[in-house]
């Protein structure tokens, strides 16, 4: 048996275990090294073939990984009538079932890459001794253990729910005895509130999303923010809300989605690069300036994708009102009412003017498709300022046959000039062409997005599944198949390119359901074992021992902190700010009176005193009462926002996006939104600082706070000190541990837990995630 | 896509990208020895490359270049008439102090900026690059620490003094990020701990024990990064480099001297940063978009800065430093040079004036103009791609050599900027 280690192990050591009532239709299979393995034949798909198992488990293998005699027989034997469903989950799958297939998908790529990497370890062994040197054995890459329930519980509350445990929730699961524990906490956990707002915090960093909207005052992120949580918290199908965001119209208020567009006003280029990568996958950035250097997409390519978005605008302007733009005969006409009163307009003519402005911000598509060639285009396939007309991009010659480049040519051909777009064709248009063609656009510019839309999202097209399903699995495990989940350039150049494609076969299986793509990944033995230990070398591929060692992100971490003060009830407390912001600042300007805008101005100037009544309270009665105290639910009646220095006590996604400068979450690496997955794990000098002496840690350390007052309820000095380390590390103290505290709190008494919980808050070990 | 560029090592990649680069973009690629010419190139001797540290004084809102630098008689000359100064050239009347070391700056009356905007104007101040959706662009600071090393193992090697946010370190590593402080007079934020000496050094030694376990078992150089942030920020705590964030060393002469504003306070910051070997300090101060009542603005701000600034200029000549020193003023655009119907100027990026003292450059110098009511450039336009590189020039900055970021951009300090090189002395 040891003879078969790296090769068809995967497969051997399960048809050797369960030989069973296939086995009648199996054969040997034979590999290069006279190997042999027990299984039935069911396709072959190009240099791939697939075989089955006694267990009814298919495993794709390298043709070239036979004997001769069988790779030939391979050629000539039919495949199985079933075959193509054969090799997929099968539709109804349970997670179980699904995690299963995912987890022979990782061994077979850790057996691949043992492969790879033994005929490496061959090459520097033979040098090495001729060198004189003795090399060192190969040693190769296992799994890494199961990990424990104090690892896995840690580990799955913050990946999840998007902070630690707390004690209570820490203690009941390590209790439990039940076999399906794991499992059940993943489904208790998917259904939580905590799932949204992670979920949402992974998807702002993405999204780049904003409060404060670049170079419009007062048109706000709030209701995109809501929109987004509300399709998140209903477990909206991945491709709903991409087809939503592509397509959406109206102001922000009125439909939070079309905040993905407005985002960008004023630079509908950079959005569109940006929804290129996001949503396919595809970084396309260089192109918008010139021909990308390393790959072969053209500046040229970039319009033409550009162009599905050349009708649309965000924002107004006479032309798109009947009558001109009402705009400025309001603002001259709230400016006589106000003289007229007496009072000096200087003051508010700002403010007029912003909240006229904020309701021009909408998305809307014109007749016209004004997408032209930037003016200094310097290829000879077109001219600068050329109109251009839209045409997909392909990432390869396949792809003319997908159904997803189908479905939407006739719409094209429709809707669109001809284009002659191969790279490197020299066609000068003449005037008239051009002016035909852009006759021709002008009347076909309906529906553009609407056609990129279905195209983007639609279940075969060549990348949009695969990348938000290496996206989910990223953030499982800390890396993406791909060296940047922003660019899956080759799918074969991936560190398992089967499990990739699998797992975007999985996405279109699930229907783009994120949340069972997710308890899929989740129940994989490959997530619960222990994370990498030793370091990942730089470009190296990665072959999914176990997750990889992952710090914190900055609202996972702030969100722990908000545990430790909060409790479990932080949930509870909600950016409620949308709603009151929309109905302030709506108006339609056609037909607003100086009096509706004098309302507006009132009520927009009131939107602050509003939201400070959301506010009271203090950090001694922030969170749950300990237990044994009376009025458990009366004391809790508002869920009032208490103000710690400056700083609200809510949860990361609840608090304004991005947080201001200073604030722990951006020392801590929360992105400036400026540009997507910017998000940043490294560490700095002030980071350290904030750490030690942050405002933050003041509460967290303040006897107030809810764990300090909840060790009050705690028998003795050991439970105390038990109590400590399940809070902040969800673990057990050692022994050593638990013998430094005594000695600790002996020394200090109660500042001593003080002290224990600023110690164990600053440990790499809270920090990182194992 | 396949990609075969993909499979390539990562030597020959990067010589790929440099190849390609030089070819598609027309940007100068150096080989190793052309390094070292260009750099000399960029610093010239006597032209630029003496500044060690510099002071980025940056006036938030848009600074009305006729009321301050550019001064006009006719239409569009505002509520004060132009000063004559100790060098060549006038002030606006607002610059009492300025205008008595005038003969240690130099003014360059021809800038021009594309955007009107605050946020694209001041990001494109501070990076020399117009701002992308798909990329953050490093600061001054940043890139002088990419090219020059950290100056020292305590201090920071860039501060930003008033600034909020901001581009920082771009993409560079965080590390590269100038360290901010928001009030002057309460300087580095968090140094000081809740717990006392003892207390605290007991803290570490608590939080060392606890983690031990996990730092055995966990060697990678994430961990090992964050145990010498740790290491470092222990080491700052006790350094005596400290009391270059603290202005109550100063005495209440200094003090008045430079004003008790906020930038009064942060040049005075500034100074003692550069002191103590800071390489590049911004300050930034706000009150500078004048829509309204810019008579009144310009006494109170203007005032305060004119007194700011030339204090700055005479501590730093006191000090010795004013010549291994460059002290840059600059603001995202200029103010319309006609005045509105509220008495005040609005966003006006075609014509502007930047401030350079010290560091090397010319004293009492004025370099290009504008027209007769500072509408337009005159003559000599300077972009603030060539503001930027200028100040790398100064500070000896290959501006020429092109570095990529992780995503395998190519980019320069000051965007391929032309280095205005009369302006050094």
């Amino acid at each position: 048996m040891k003879t078969h280690k790296y090769l068809l192990t995967g497969i051997s050591a399960v048809a050797l275990a369960v030989m069973s009532a296939n086995a009648g239709e199996s054969r040997a299979w034979t590999d290069i090294q006279g190997r042999k393995v027990q299984a039935a034949f069911i396709k072959l798909d190009g240099e791939t073939i697939y075989l089955q198992t006694a267990d009814g488990t298919v495993y794709p293998i390298p043709l070239s990984r036979f004997s001769a005699e069988d790779q030939a027989l391979a050629k000539t034997l039919k495949p199985a009538d079933d075959a193509n469903i054969l090799a997929q989950v099968p539709t109804n799958a349970t997670a179980a079932q699904a995690a299963q297939k995912i987890d022979q998908l990782v061994k077979m790529g850790l057996q691949r890459g043992n492969l790879k990497m033994a005929e490496e370890y061959k090459k520097t062994a033979a040098e090495e001794l001729k060198a004189g040197k003795q090399p060192k054995p190969y040693k190769p890459l296992v799994e890494n253990p199961k990990c424990s329930d104090e690892q896995f519980v840690r580990r799955v509350y913050v990946d999840i729910a998007g902070r630690i445990p707390s004690y209570e929730e820490t203690t009941a699961f390590l209790k439990s005895s039940s076999s399906t524990k794991r499992a059940e906490l993943i489904d208790k956990l998917l259904d939580s509130d905590g799932y949204a707002s992670a979920t949402y915090n992974y998807f702002a960093d993405m999204f780049r999303i904003k409060d404060k909207f670049d170079g419009a005052d007062f048109v706000r992120g709030l209701p995109y923010t809501q929109w987004l949580k509300e399709q998140i918290t209903k477990n909206q199908p991945w491709n709903k809300i991409a087809y939503e965001m592509i397509t959406a119209n109206g102001k922000v208020w009125n439909n939070g989605a079309a905040g993905y567009l407005l985002r960008d006003s004023g630079m509908p280029l950079d959005n569109l690069a940006n929804t290129l990568t996001v949503f396919l996958g595809t970084d396309v950035a260089c192109a918008q300036c010139h021909d990308h250097p390393f790959t072969d997409w053209t500046q040229k390519q970039f319009y033409e994708m550009a162009s599905f978005f050349g009708a649309t605008t965000t924002r107004l302007n006479g032309k798109d009102f009947a009558n001109g733009d009402p705009g400025k005969k309001l603002i001259d006409d709230m400016v006589y009412q106000i003289e007229k009163v007496g009072k000096d307009p200087k003051q508010l003519r700002n403010l007029i003017g912003n909240v006229i402005g904020a309701n021009r911000y909408e998305v809307r598509d014109r007749e016209t498709n004004s997408m032209k060639l930037p003016h200094d285009y310097k290829y000879k396939d077109a001219s600068p300022n050329d109109p251009v007309a839209p045409k997909l991009i392909m990432w390869s010659p396949k792809d003319k046959e997908n159904p997803a480049y189908k479905a939407v040519d006739a719409e094209l051909g429709v809707k669109t000039a001809s284009t002659s777009t191969s790279k490197g064709a020299v066609s000068k248009a003449t005037a008239a062409k051009k002016a035909k063609d852009a006759a021709s656009m002008a009347k076909n510019s309906e529906g553009l997005r609407d056609t990129f839309g279905k195209w983007m999202v639609h279940d075969q097209n060549p990348r949009f599944a695969m990348t938000i399903a290496n996206r989910m699995w990223a953030r499982a495990f800390g890396l993406g198949l791909t060296q940047s989940v922003k660019s899956i350039d080759n799918v074969d150049e991936s560190s398992n390119p089967e499990l990739l494609r699998h797992l975007a076969a999985e996405m279109v299986r699930l229907k783009f359901n994120l949340k069972d793509f997710m308890r899929v990944v989740y129940n994989t033995q490959a997530y619960q074992r222990e994370a990498t230990t030793e370091d990942l070398a730089m470009g190296a591929p990665y072959y999914f021992q176990g997750p990889v060692l992952r710090r914190m992100s900055a609202e996972q971490a702030w969100d722990s902190y908000m545990t430790l003060v909060l409790g479990e009830g932080l949930d509870k407390l909600k950016n409620t700010q949308a709603d009151p912001y929309g109905r302030a600042i709506d108006m339609d300007l056609e037909k607003t009176t100086v009096q509706t805008l004098s309302s507006k101005i009132t009520a927009l100037q009131n939107l602050n005193a509003e939201a400070q009544k959301k506010m009271g309270g203090s950090l001694a009665d922030a969170g749950a009462k300990p237990k044994g105290s009376k009025a458990d639910d009366d004391m809790m009646m508002e869920d009032k926002i208490v103000n710690y220095d400056g700083m609200k006590l809510m949860r990361a996604s609840e608090l304004e996006q991005p947080a201001p400068p200073g604030h722990f979450l951006r020392e801590f690496g929360q992105s400036e939104r400026l540009v997507g997955d910017s998000n940043s794990k490294a560490g700095s000098v002030p980071q350290v600082l904030t750490l030690m002496n942050g405002k933050a840690q003041a509460m967290l350390t303040s006897k107030e706070s809810l764990i300090h007052r909840t060790l009050k309820t705690a028998k003795d000095a050991a439970e105390k000190t038990e109590m400590v380390f399940l809070s902040i590390l969800s673990r057990h103290p050692t022994l050593r541990e638990k013998d430094i505290a005594k000695k600790e709190i002996q020394a200090h008494g109660d500042e001593g837990y003080s002290n224990m919980i600023w110690a164990l808050i600053n440990t790499r070990e809270f920090t990182f995630l194992q | 896509m396949s990609n075969p560029f993909n499979t390539w090592d990562a030597e020959s990649r990067r010589e790929f990208m440099l190849r390609t680069a030089k070819a598609t973009l027309g940007v100068s690629v150096l080989s190793q020895a052309d390094k070292i010419m260009a750099a000399a190139e960029a610093a010239p001797a006597g032209k630029g490359g003496k500044a060690k540290a510099v002071i980025y004084l940056y006036m938030a809102g848009g600074m009305s270049h006729i009321d301050t630098w550019d001064p006009k008689t006719g239409e569009t000359k505002g509520a004060k008439d132009p000063i004559s100064t100790k060098g060549d050239m006038k002030l606006g009347g607002y610059m009492t102090e300025m205008a008595k070391q005038a003969d240690k700056i130099t003014v360059v009356r021809s800038m021009s900026s594309k955007t009107g905007v605050h946020e694209a104007g001041t990001y494109v101040m501070k990076t020399g690059y117009e701002p992308r959706g798909t990329i953050v662009h490093p600061s001054i600071g940043s890139w002088a620490q990419h090219f020059l090393g950290k100056v020292s193992k305590t201090l920071p090697s860039s501060v930003t003094i008033g600034g909020g946010g901001g581009p920082g370190a771009g993409f560079f590593p965080p590390a590269l990020a100038p360290v901010p402080i928001g009030d002057p007079d309460r300087g580095l934020q968090n140094v000081k701990s809740a717990a006392n000496g003892d207390a605290f050094n007991k803290r570490i030694a608590l939080m060392n024990e606890f983690d031990s376990a996990f730092k055995d078992k966990f060697k990678s150089s994430d961990v090992k990064a964050y145990n010498d942030f740790y290491d470092e920020t222990l080491k700052l705590l006790k350094s005596e480099d400290l009391k270059a964030f603290d202005l109550s060393q100063e005495d209440t002469a200094t003090k008045e001297m430079y004003g008790a504003g906020q930038l009064g306070r942060g040049c005075l910051l500034a100074r003692r940063l550069v002191q103590n070997g800071v390489r590049f300090v911004e300050v930034v101060s706000g009150g500078w978009d004048m829509h309204n009542y810019i008579d009144d603005a310009m006494s109170k701000t203007g005032g305060a800065m004119d007194k700011a600034f030339a204090a700055l200029i005479q501590d730093l000549k006191r000090t010795g430093l004013l010549d291994s020193t460059l002290v840059v003023m600059g603001s995202e655009f200029g103010r319309t040079p006609r005045i509105n119907e509220n008495s005040g100027r609005d966003h006006y990026p075609k014509a502007y004036s930047t401030v350079f003292a010290g560091g090397g450059v010319k004293g009492g110098y004025v370099y290009g103009s504008t027209n007769a009511d500072g509408t337009e450039v005159a003559d000599k336009q300077v972009t603030v791609q060539d503001f930027v590189a200028t100040i790398g020039a100064a500070m000896g900055l290959p501006v020429d050599k092109v570095v990529f970021s992780p995503s395998g951009r190519p980019f320069t300090v000051g965007d391929k900027g032309k280095v205005v090189s009369d302006i050094f002395a």
